[in-house]
């Protein structure tokens, strides 16, 4: 054994220049502040300039008449300036989810005919790919706008189907389906029915796996929601009491008073703080006792405790407002519920109307009955459809080629059909790399729908531009713009990690 | 080592193994290829059948008699330099000639392009010559027009077709060129079919005199054949009748390739000499100043004050090269200690104070004085690493000396006003701009994005924190709402009227928005470097500064090359956003201006396709050569 | 003679030497698992330290807290005089004077063998380019591949990419050299001319500890053995003892494995 006693050590503590875990955090805490400062710096200065140059920053336009008209949406003359950026808003999503539906489908066509043994598609992917991703979106919805402006005018006895579906100069036109009367009664019915199909194809999995009888459990459970549906049809006016509900929630929430809501919402950040601070000290204990705490963990805990603080304290002092604010809308909201799904509505749930063509002024135009899509829409959605296809289509070519030859092979000598050794060994694995690049490019179409604007179809940014030509509030327009894709952004990657987890679990 | 994205690595295996085919017969090709079985054969001709419909729905676009394609030959220059004013036209070209060259001298001093088998040339004639032979066919008959110069109609009112075969012999110019390229690669092909037989050095051609000579032909064919037509600037035509673009580009056009040749041959003496390594520094550091020279000083033809010159800003540049070198000699000396530290440090604070003060007018310093003094801290900051022996000391008093006369001289350019009387309040558009812009985002967003990347991995929580949010909410938006943000916020930040507020305003919002995502494809080179190599540099005791510039930056950067020139291209693409915020690129020209002229009211296809053309061009170049050089660097060497 | 007396002897003709690394009571936890608990142990200058022990035992984590590479949460470490602590000076010290030899060589890929070598010397030592190449030379031929000094690691094979790592730490001139088991990454063919060089090493009179599980070099150079387990040294002794006449239980074991 060592024979030497450990030598005592002479302890100094460094001078707070030398300290590393000082000169780190001071470093740190300088940058944030100087960041912080410079922002509020430019804030404050940018807010003097515009209020010199008469140019206010509120958002009070939002509840005041814009006077625009919108070229396409649910409400082409909004009544408020919130209501028409709610249009805007609509109209983006509409594309977005719409392009990403057909991107979809088409890019892994172009991608599977990429791969495929036959010559002549694989060379017509490769045209597809290399022209769309190299010429810059915004030229091609240009290009496209173009064409479809030099298309014929509209009369009134044009179209492809007469009635039916009619493609002009202004758009397209064709019989729209719509959510009538009794529809959100009709959907709790889909639920109850979405529910128990989901147990029945559970069950019919765990029969499959016990006895090995092939039990159909997909097309099962799907027969079912279609029996639901229809019977749902006829009897769905039973649900009315669903808005009772609603009605008796919102008289509940606006009984209650502001200052619990503030004292609750205060609890809950320094609570939060609280309870990650508790966590962190938990991580840190050991059979042995609390482990020795670093500097930097003590950095970390005072400032979660100083955020908790400071945000009960902008709750409970800066904003009071937030409060009474939520409980109004939250009331509001569940009364329009109570509304929707109230009692008096026994129409039938979806209703459709067929194209019109009206003549306003010196020219005839689409009227508002019918599905329409403007030479606009169809420019932008032509645009980031084949835009994000070529993009897709790389992706799904590069996910399925990153699947070992070997795994083909291995489903092969267990005497898998190709179609089986496709769905259950190729495809999971293939989506697995597939699925993080694609999320990226839902999120690239859904911020490329702004261009409409260079083509004038309503989405939230022209819509916003055109309020801020009427008001002069840029400023309040863009926050709102940012707002709204961040919102977007981050509801997609969530969709994403969401499968992208399942994904993991599946493979494991 | 962290695995890289698993889709890049699959395509990019894919590419460099192409299956090498056994060599088949025609038949067995088209069985093996577009027969194989029922599935493939429906396929393939509903393949066929596709392809059809879309080359005779683009030729018969193209080649119809309502394209107006007058419009883009009559606006030529207005798609490349909008309104630059006639009389200092030669400035253009001066620019471009410095361009030229440098890519000239540059191709010569790297290029290691290697050949180009004929086998695929003659692949290439032969699959071209088919092409138009093809195309030829396919395109409807022309209509015919009369004696009065209009379309001879049938009675239902649709125009007249002329017969096929007449079609035919109208074009017979285009067989004869489909013709002599199928002859020409045939006879290439079956002198140098075969790889293996003929695997000697007369098997190919340099690439670099195929491209040289390709670029040579096209210059040539402006002396024969009058392309374009009158230009048209401001609603006038500019040239006179008779004067075709053709005629009054083909001088340049040719001093252009002159200059290619003569730069080329210079570089590949600078190679083989033993100025290589000067050169090659020379070369980049040449286009890196160059847009910003070109732009500020050879465009815009500043008109020098020379009294101010000669009393100002000569003297003051030479101040601050010769006081700072000093500064910085007496910093780098070995026994400075701690007090090289605080000195450097003092000046920092020194630096930032002049810029708060300037803001908030307690006193004035020139601009180009706080400048120096904030890169003189800058320098300051660096100067522990070059103490040593004379030669370090040197070189950091040298660049520094270098740094200030450069600075100092576009400083003065800057703000010197612009001798060149413009006709409107654009001082460049059309593709020029574009150009600019994408040049000097792609270069300001670079450092940017490196240091986002940086602090997004670094160990410090909140240097995380503030680069990931910046990140996050910039990925998060449309380019578009930054542009029209900073284009609302800039201008209140400058001083009143000034010129080109535009145009900063939307430099700043694209290197912004560009840098958050070049730091995302930095980080991927980033989290590519091994934990072992942080704690190798750690346990020689590299400084963490060292450690990132000397060990991390250089391997990361070389593994995201591949993402980085994506982010070029898309920067690219991106400033034909400029368009919509108000700035006449050359989409804009193409999308408004010249549908606006009384003469072309309404045409606008054939500007967009052709700027579309355009685009692909570049975008098409730029992948296909960021392709080679991935192989080159290769796949398994990491 | 008795084994012990050997022990002994080695403390003795240790003891006169002055401390190079002091180790007291060191602790290191990784969220709740504590890899060392209470390590202490003293090297002398000029000293040979090998260290073995079971995977997982903690010697890695031991070895790299000496140069900071890893912070230890409790106890004290003294290099050279020079306290670990938070002192920004001090690490800056520490780092300068303990070289370190890892597993996996960890040189750097993009730089030529010369440029690997002359990096810290020119930028860290501040000496003039000159000076440094041709010091990177002579380490060069001293580990035995003076002619690869223009190549760049990965035209190396392990064995010369290890010496190469070797070369690297020498430049620094350290006074100390840590080895965390440089030869289990290489084929049985390279181990010996690794092993070479450090037994070079281990005679020119620089301090070193090894982590390796090489018995043979352990034996042969080894001014003590120390035997980690569990994150605690359970013996230390001199190659005669240790192999001959293990105290512990879990020594025996550990050796009846290995051996
Ligand atoms: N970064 C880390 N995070 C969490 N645990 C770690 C970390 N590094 C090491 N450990 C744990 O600490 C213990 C000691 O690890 P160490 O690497 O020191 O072992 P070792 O004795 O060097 O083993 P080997 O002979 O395999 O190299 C191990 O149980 C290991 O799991
Ligand atoms: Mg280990």
């Amino acid at each position: 054994m060592a024979t030497n006693s450990p030598p005592s050590i002479h302890h100094e503590r460094p001078p707070l220049y030398r300290d590393v875990t000082v000169v780190k955090w001071v470093v740190q805490i300088v940058a944030l502040l100087l960041t912080l400062g410079a922002l509020w710096f430019l804030a404050n200065q940018a807010g003097d300039n515009l209020r010199a140059s008469n140019v206010p920053t509120d958002y009070d336009f939002l509840s005041v008449n814009p006077g625009i008209d919108l070229s396409s949406g649910i409400d082409t003359d909004p009544d408020t300036g919130g209501r028409a950026l709610w249009v805007g808003m609509v109209n983006t999503l509409r594309m977005a989810v719409a392009g990403i539906l057909v991107a979809t489908i088409l890019g892994v066509i172009v991608g599977l005919a990429r791969l495929s043994n036959n010559w002549l598609l694989k060379k017509i992917g490769t045209v597809f790919v290399e022209t769309l991703r190299n010429v810059p979106l915004l030229v091609q919805i240009l290009f496209y706008g173009a064409v479809f402006a030099s298309l014929d005018r509209v009369t009134a006895d044009v179209g492809p189907i007469n009635g039916w579906l009619h493609i002009s100069n202004k758009g397209l036109s064709m019989p729209r389906a719509h959510i009538a009367d009794g529809f959100y009664q009709w959907a709790v019915v889909l639920l109850i029915g979405l529910v128990v199909a989901n147990f029945l194809r559970k069950r019919r999995i765990a029969q499959q796996d016990a006895t090995g009888e092939e039990t159909y459990p997909i097309l099962s459970a799907f027969g079912l929601m279609v029996v639901v549906a229809i019977i749902g049809w006829f009897i769905h006016p039973i649900f009315g009491f669903i808005g009772n509900i609603f009605e008796a929630l919102s008289s509940l929430v606006s009984s209650v008073p502001e200052t619990v809501l503030q004292l609750v919402i205060g609890a809950l950040c320094v609570g939060s703080s609280a309870y990650w601070i508790r966590g962190f000290l938990n991580s840190r204990r050991t059979p042995a006792g609390l482990a020795k705490l670093t500097d930097d963990d003590y950095f970390r805990m005072i400032f979660a405790a100083v955020g908790g603080v400071i945000g009960a304290v902008f709750f409970l002092v800066l904003w009071p407002g937030l409060s009474s604010w939520m409980i109004n809308s939250a009331s509001d909201l569940f009364e329009v519920l109570g509304n929707k799904f109230g009692n008096g509505r026994s129409g039938r749930p979806l209703d459709v109307d067929l194209p019109n063509i009206v003549q306003t002024g010196k020219f005839p135009n689409y009227g508002p009955s019918g599905l329409n899509f403007s030479i606009g829409f169809a420019a932008v959605f032509f645009g980031v459809v084949f835009y994000t296809a070529a993009f897709v289509a790389e992706i799904v070519r590069g996910g399925i080629l990153a699947v070992p030859k070997g795994q083909t092979e291995a489903a092969a000598s267990l005497g898998l059909r190709r179609s089986t050794a496709l769905r259950r060994v190729i495809i999971p694995q293939a989506l697995r790399v597939m699925l993080p690049p694609l999320g990226n490019q839902y999120l690239n179409l859904t911020k490329n729908t702004s261009l409409a604007i260079a083509v004038g179809y309503s989405d939230i940014v022209q819509v916003g531009q055109t309020v801020y030509n009427q008001t002069g509030k840029t400023l309040p327009v863009v926050s709102i713009w940012m707002f709204f894709y961040l919102s977007c952004s981050l509801s997609i990657s969530v969709i994403v990690n969401f499968f992208n987890v399942r994904m993991k679990i599946v493979e494991r | 080592m962290q695995e890289e994205d698993p889709i890049s690595v699959a395509l990019k295996e894919e590419q460099v193994s192409p299956n090498e085919a056994p060599r088949l017969s025609v038949l067995q090709w088209f069985r093996t290829n577009l027969f194989s079985n029922w599935a493939n054969a429906i396929l393939t001709i509903l393949g066929t059948l596709a392809a059809f419909l879309m080359l005779r729905g683009v030729l018969n676009f193209v080649f119809s008699e309502n394209r107006e394609w007058v419009a883009v030959r009559t606006n030529l220059r207005a798609l490349m330099t909008l309104s630059y004013p006639e009389s200092q036209y030669v400035r253009v070209w001066v620019a471009l000639g410095f361009v030229v060259g440098l890519a000239g001298l540059s191709a010569g001093i790297w290029s290691n392009w290697g050949g180009l088998p004929l086998r695929r040339l003659a692949t290439w004639f032969m699959g071209v010559g088919g092409l138009i032979a093809l195309c030829v066919v396919v395109r409807e008959p022309s209509v015919i027009i009369g004696t009065d110069g209009k379309v001879v109609r049938t009675i239902e009112g649709s125009p007249q077709r002329e017969s096929f075969m007449d079609a035919m012999v109208d074009r017979s110019g285009w067989w004869i060129a489909a013709v002599i390229l199928l002859a020409v690669g045939a006879v290439l092909w079956s002198r140098f079919s075969s790889p293996v037989r003929r695997r000697g050095p007369r098997a190919e051609l340099s690439i670099t005199s195929v491209v040289f000579v390709g670029i040579g032909l096209v210059i040539l064919s402006l002396w024969v054949v009058p392309y374009g037509h009158y230009a048209f600037v401001d609603g006038t035509y500019i040239a006179e009748s008779g004067t075709t673009v053709a005629f009054s580009t083909q001088m340049p056009w040719t001093v252009m390739w002159v200059i290619l040749g003569l730069t080329f041959l210079v570089g590949r003496f600078l190679r083989s000499s033993r100025y290589v390594g000067m050169a090659k520094t020379g070369s980049n550091l040449l286009w890196l100043i160059c847009p910003f020279a070109l732009f500020w000083v050879v465009l815009r033809d500043p008109a020098l004050d020379y009294g101010h010159v000669m009393s100002t800003d000569l003297p003051m540049g030479l101040a601050f090269g010769l006081l700072g070198g000093a500064v910085l000699w007496l910093l780098t000396r070995s026994d400075i200690g701690e007090i090289g530290r605080i000195t450097a440090t003092a000046l920092l604070v020194f630096a930032v104070f002049n810029w708060v003060a300037a803001f908030f007018g307690w006193y004035p310093m020139l601009q180009k004085a706080r400048i120096s003094f904030l890169l003189l801290a800058l320098a300051a900051l660096l100067a522990p690493n070059f103490i040593g022996d004379t030669a370090k000391r040197r070189q950091l008093v040298l660049g520094w000396l270098g740094v200030m006369a450069l600075v100092h001289y576009l400083a003065t350019m800057i703000n010197t006003p612009s001798t060149v009387d413009l006709q409107s309040d654009e001082f460049l558009g059309g593709l020029g701009l574009t150009l600019f812009v994408a040049v000097i985002v792609v270069i300001l967003s670079f450092p940017l994005g490196v240091l986002l990347a940086l602090g997004r991995t670094s160990k410090f929580p909140i240097f995380r924190m503030l680069s990931t949010s910046y990140i996050e909410v910039i990925r998060g938006v449309p380019l578009i709402s930054v542009l029209i943000f900073f284009s609302v916020m800039v201008p209140l930040f400058l001083p009143d009227g000034m010129e080109l507020a535009e145009l900063a305003a939307v430099l700043t919002g694209y290197t912004l928005f560009s840098a958050a995502y070049l730091a995302e494809n930095v980080r991927g080179g980033l989290q590519s470097i091994t934990k072992g190599q942080y704690e190798a540099a750690d346990a020689i005791g590299l400084t963490a500064a060292q450690r990132t510039g000397f060990i991390v930056l250089p391997q990361a950067l070389t593994v995201s090359i591949p993402q980085l020139v994506g982010q070029v291209i898309s920067s690219f693409k991106e400033t034909s956003l400029l368009a919509i915020i108000g700035l006449f690129d050359f989409l804009r020209v193409a999308n408004s201006v010249i549908p606006a002229q009384s003469e072309f009211m309404g045409v606008k296809r054939e500007g967009i396709l052709v700027v579309a053309m355009i685009y692909f061009f570049f975008n098409f170049i730029i992948s296909k050569y960021s392709q080679r050089l991935e192989r080159r660097v290769g796949l398994g060497e990491r | 003679m008795n084994i012990d007396d050997a022990t002994a002897a080695a403390n003795d003709r240790l003891a006169d030497r002055d401390d190079m690394i002091v180790c007291v009571d060191v602790d290191k936890f990784y969220g709740d698992f504590q890899a060392l608990k209470g390590v202490t142990a003293t090297i002398k200058e000029g000293e040979v330290a090998v260290v073995c022990g079971p995977s997982g035992s903690g010697k890695s984590t031991w070895i790299r807290c000496i140069n900071r590479l890893e912070v230890h949460q409790g106890g004290d470490i003294v290099v050279d005089g020079i306290e670990l602590t938070n002192d920004l000076r001090n690490i800056e010290k520490i780092r300068s004077e303990v070289g370190m030899v890892f597993q996996q060589f960890n040189l750097f890929p993009h730089l030529t063998v010369l440029d690997n070598i002359t990096l810290a010397p020119i930028w860290v030592r501040k000496k003039p380019r000159g000076e440094a190449e041709s010091m990177a030379r002579a380490l060069l031929e001293r580990v035995g591949i003076p002619e690869q000094a223009e190549k760049f690691p990965g035209q190396l094979s392990g064995g010369q990419q290890q010496r190469v790592a070797i070369a690297r730490s020498l430049a620094m001139e350290p006074r100390v050299m840590l080895f965390d088991e440089p030869t289990s990454a290489l084929d049985p063919e390279m181990i010996k001319e690794v092993l070479d060089v450090m037994k070079e090493l281990a005679h020119s009179g620089i301090t070193m500890m090894v982590v390796t599980h090489e018995m043979g070099f352990a034996r042969e150079v080894a001014d003590r053995i120390m035997f980690m387990e569990g994150g605690e040294i359970v013996e230390v002794g001199t190659p005669e003892h240790f192999f001959t006449n293990p105290t512990e239980d879990r020594t025996k074991l550990f050796l009846s494995q290995i051996l």
